[in-house]
């Protein structure tokens, strides 16, 4: 894995976005940055350089969905890993998400395992890509 | 869920037949919701359950404030814990960085004594023992460290039912706006004006939930002394 991926961690709740900031640096990733919906995600992700999203679902102003629609809508972002984190555990939503392009989805709560685990097969699958 | 009325559905209501179906079937139906719509206000207000109703909507603001207090308050008490489990990280790596230090140079004494002629001669039987011991003891805790480490952990993500309480609790919020809103119309179109109570003033009412806007309340212990002192006390 790439432990030099810069990632953004977008999530409307401060506790649950340290909550991951902290698992991925035990992971071994150092570089997070932090979005509390998805606006403000989309804006920061097309004023800087990012290399893997984790995104909540449910978020005020722009949630997940919109979000990972306007990534792959997006030219310049359209390849970037996007791994929902989310406590939607409905079908549909999963199903959704799939089908809008999320790289992987995780439902709240979750184990560090869990995260680590996903994170990794995104990322052989991207470097299986390359 | 979808509400909007069918025409099956209107003609059931009318009790009326397919040759029926279209414009007049539809007038029809919300002529009787109407007629049913006045009869229930009328029913409401014979029966003074529009003062009950009455209550419970004067209730709803305060029932979403509470739960936003409990939404803050869990929140903060999170917050808490993840400073602490960082400070307890913070503790737990100096004592191993610490530990793995001294455990090099007791392995540097436990070669020392372990040599000599005849080997083992540099230290006494109780000597070697302790060296022994000290080396094992630093070996067990960088697992210990682990361990603790992956306790802190736990700690951790158990603090992510603030964002899963939080959400159901935002819901509910949501919820008792909706039924406020309708509430106050239903009350507005049942209760004659001259009916209309004003409310009574409050009891006590335990934990200030929501200060904003209010200058009827204190929102720290420094008010409370400042109010006093103000007071001459």
């Amino acid at each position: 894995m790439n432990t030099d991926a810069r990632f953004l961690i977008v999530d409307d709740f401060s506790t649950m976005r340290r909550i991951l900031r902290n698992l991925l640096k035990e992971i071994g990733f150092n570089n997070a940055e932090e979005a509390e919906d998805g606006a403000v995600a989309l804006n920061m992700l097309r004023n800087g350089k990012y290399d893997f999203v984790v995104s909540d679902i449910n978020m005020p102003n722009m949630d997940g969905f919109a979000l990972l629609k306007n990534i792959r809508a997006d030219d310049g972002l359209k390849h970037l890993p996007v791994l929902m984190v989310t406590a939607e555990a409905k079908k549909e939503d999963i199903i959704n998400a799939a089908q809008n392009g999320a790289s992987g989805y995780i439902v709240k709560p979750f184990t560090k395992a869990t995260l680590e685990e996903k994170i990794e097969k995104i990322f052989q699958k991207l470097s299986g890509q390359a | 869920m979808n509400l909007e009325p069918t025409n099956s559905t209107a003609a059931a209501i009318n009790g009326a037949g397919p040759a029926d179906e279209g414009g007049a079937a539809d007038d029809g139906m919300y002529h009787r919701l109407g007629h049913l719509t006045r009869m229930l206000h009328d029913a409401l207000r014979e029966l003074g359950y529009d003062q009950e109703l009455s209550d419970v909507r004067a209730n709803l603001p305060d029932a979403r404030d509470r739960l936003s207090y409990i939404a803050k308050m869990t929140g903060d008490a999170a917050e808490k814990v993840l400073n602490a489990v960082d400070r307890a990280r913070s503790v737990q790596e100096e004592t191993a960085d610490h530990a793995r230090r001294l455990r090099m140079r007791w392995d540097a004494v436990e070669a020392f004594t372990e040599g000599g002629t005849p080997p083992g001669s540099r230290t006494t039987p109780a000597g070697a023992e302790l060296v022994q011991e000290t080396c094992a003891f630093f070996a067990a805790l960088d697992k210990q460290a682990d361990a603790t480490n992956a306790i802190l952990t736990d700690i951790m993500l158990a603090q992510d039912f603030h964002d899963l309480t939080g959400q159901v609790i935002r819901k509910v919020v949501n919820l008792a706006q909706t039924l406020e809103e309708q509430l106050i119309r239903l009350l507005v179109e049942t209760t004659p004006p001259e009916l209309r109570k004003k409310p009574e003033a409050p009891g006590l009412q335990g934990p200030v939930v929501n200060a904003e806007g209010r200058d009827d309340v204190v929102t720290d212990q420094a008010g409370v002394d400042d109010l006093l002192a103000s007071l001459g006390f």
